[in-house]
């Protein structure tokens, strides 16, 4: 199908794109990548008065280090996370979950920023983010001001920037020395039927302490498995202890019934793939260790 | 607002272009419909098959995800751009070679995601071939003639000696 028609707009600078945004109260759409915009607009799920082109905003495609922090710019594309040396460096996470994101050509043209505000429950950037505790900056009429990722979104496919605010940057703190990742998908490179990503630091009497658990595809939203989380820190993630977090990590969901798997199904499955990636979070401190 | 144009101007195939583009058009149709230029195929219109694989700046894209207007300024190159008359570049020879289409209407996409590969100059095993290609769908062949096709084209020696 065609898109509906529109007005288009191709800011010189944010302010501009902001005030674009404010004229159409709400009626208008920030372009970034295009990967999610583009086809529901192609299939009329998404009909805006307005269409605000920001890939001329160069400065919004910067990624740099800052001190301990790595900031992403918006208009940061996947493929760009997926082969910097500042990335693989400073957030392997992050460079292994883009791997899943879309296929070539949509990781070629798709943005960092675009992804967070799409807010799609089974994401691999929202998951990745918040896993890593990034927060974003966000710029509209009234200023600047940033949101931690835990407070990005109100449900699916709805983050909490207002519709006259662009979502610039994303601050990542540092990165844990130890991370994992895994997903469920039914078909090759398709929207996954859950995800499960972790972090944490093996301290040196071999505790872990500030691990991070998260999940993608099983709630409104991607969540942190908090009760998996208290109970592990300061444990040596032994198999009993990998179970028991397995199992708290239900607490965590409220998993839709879709296309891709029953609730049932995903409530089997969170236990299983919590356990896998935990194990695999132990192995690669055992590694590190030898 | 209906009808909304904008004038705008780039590189095709090498090529200056200059043309009203309405806004809501995407660049897969600007190309076919209103340029002539119809090698690039349209299938899905949402992104998931990739028959409209095109080059921007380089980057294989999906060109009905990509608003004409964002043509403006860019350099495009799309599948006509291959072929030097009647002699196939290394790419399409390779396809040819290895029977990697039947009904061909595909094969566009895999030749324009080919360039790219090959322009990457990654080294890339069977494995990381076949990932690089999923977002190309074929409906006919299988995809393994298609990976033969590819591999073969992206470890050949001098790839610019057919050209």
């Amino acid at each position: 199908m065609k898109s509906a028609d529109f007005a288009y707009h191709r800011p010189g600078d944010i302010a501009e794109a902001v005030r674009h945004l404010q004229d159409y109260d709400g009626g208008a759409r920030v372009l970034a990548g295009g990967q999610s915009l583009m086809p529901m607009m192609n299939m009329r799920l998404w009909r805006p008065d307005a269409v605000v082109d920001i890939n001329g905003l160069t400065d919004l495609a910067e990624l740099t280090a800052e001190g301990d922090e790595t900031r992403i710019g918006a208009l940061v594309r996947y493929s760009t996370l997926e082969f910097s040396p500042l990335v693989a460096e400073r957030l392997p996470l992050l460079k292994a979950m883009v791997a899943f994101v879309g296929d070539r050509q949509v990781r070629n043209r798709g943005t960092i920023g675009g992804s967070l505000v799409q807010g799609d429950p089974t994401g691999e950037m929202p998951l990745g983010c918040l896993v890593l505790g990034a927060t974003v900056s966000v710029l509209g009429p009234s200023g600047a001001h940033t949101i931690a990722m835990e407070d990005l979104y109100e449900g699916a496919y709805t983050a909490t920037l207002a519709p006259d605010e662009v979502l610039t940057e994303v601050r990542v703190p540092p990165h844990p020395p130890h991370f994992a990742f895994r997903e469920c998908c039914r078909r090759h490179n398709d929207f996954c039927v859950l995800s499960v990503a972790a972090t944490g630091r093996m301290a040196d009497d071999g505790r872990w302490r500030g691990l991070r658990i998260g999940l993608g595809g099983v709630n409104d939203t991607p969540v942190l498995a908090e009760a998996s989380m208290a109970l592990l820190e300061g444990s040596r993630l032994d198999d009993a202890d990998i179970a028991a977090a397995g199992g708290a990590a239900l607490r965590a969901i409220d998993p839709p019934d879709d296309i891709r798997g029953s609730a049932e199904y995903r409530a089997h499955l969170v236990p299983i793939y919590v356990a896998r990636v935990l194990r695999d979070l132990r192995a690669s401190a055992q590694a590190a260790a030898r | 607002m209906s009808g909304t144009e904008r004038a705008i101007a780039f590189r095709l195939n090498g090529e200056a272009v200059s043309a009203d583009a309405p806004v809501r058009m995407h660049a897969a149709d600007f190309l076919r419909h209103r340029l002539g230029w119809t090698g690039t195929h349209v299938g899905c219109e949402q992104g998931v098959c990739g028959m409209c694989t095109i080059l921007v700046d380089g980057a294989a894209i999906k060109s009905c995800l990509m608003l004409a207007v964002q043509l403006d300024g860019a350099e495009v190159t799309t599948v006509e751009a291959l072929a030097e008359g009647d002699r196939l570049n290394a790419a399409q020879e390779s396809f040819k070679r290895h029977h990697a289409l039947q009904c061909g209407y595909c094969t566009p996409g895999f030749l324009m995601l080919a360039e790219s590969l090959k322009a990457s100059g990654r080294t890339l095993s069977r494995a990381e071939v076949r990932e690089e290609l999923v977002g190309v769908l074929c409906r006919c062949t299988g995809y393994e003639n298609i990976l033969r096709a590819v591999e073969e084209y992206l470890n050949a020696d001098e790839p610019e000696a057919s050209r």
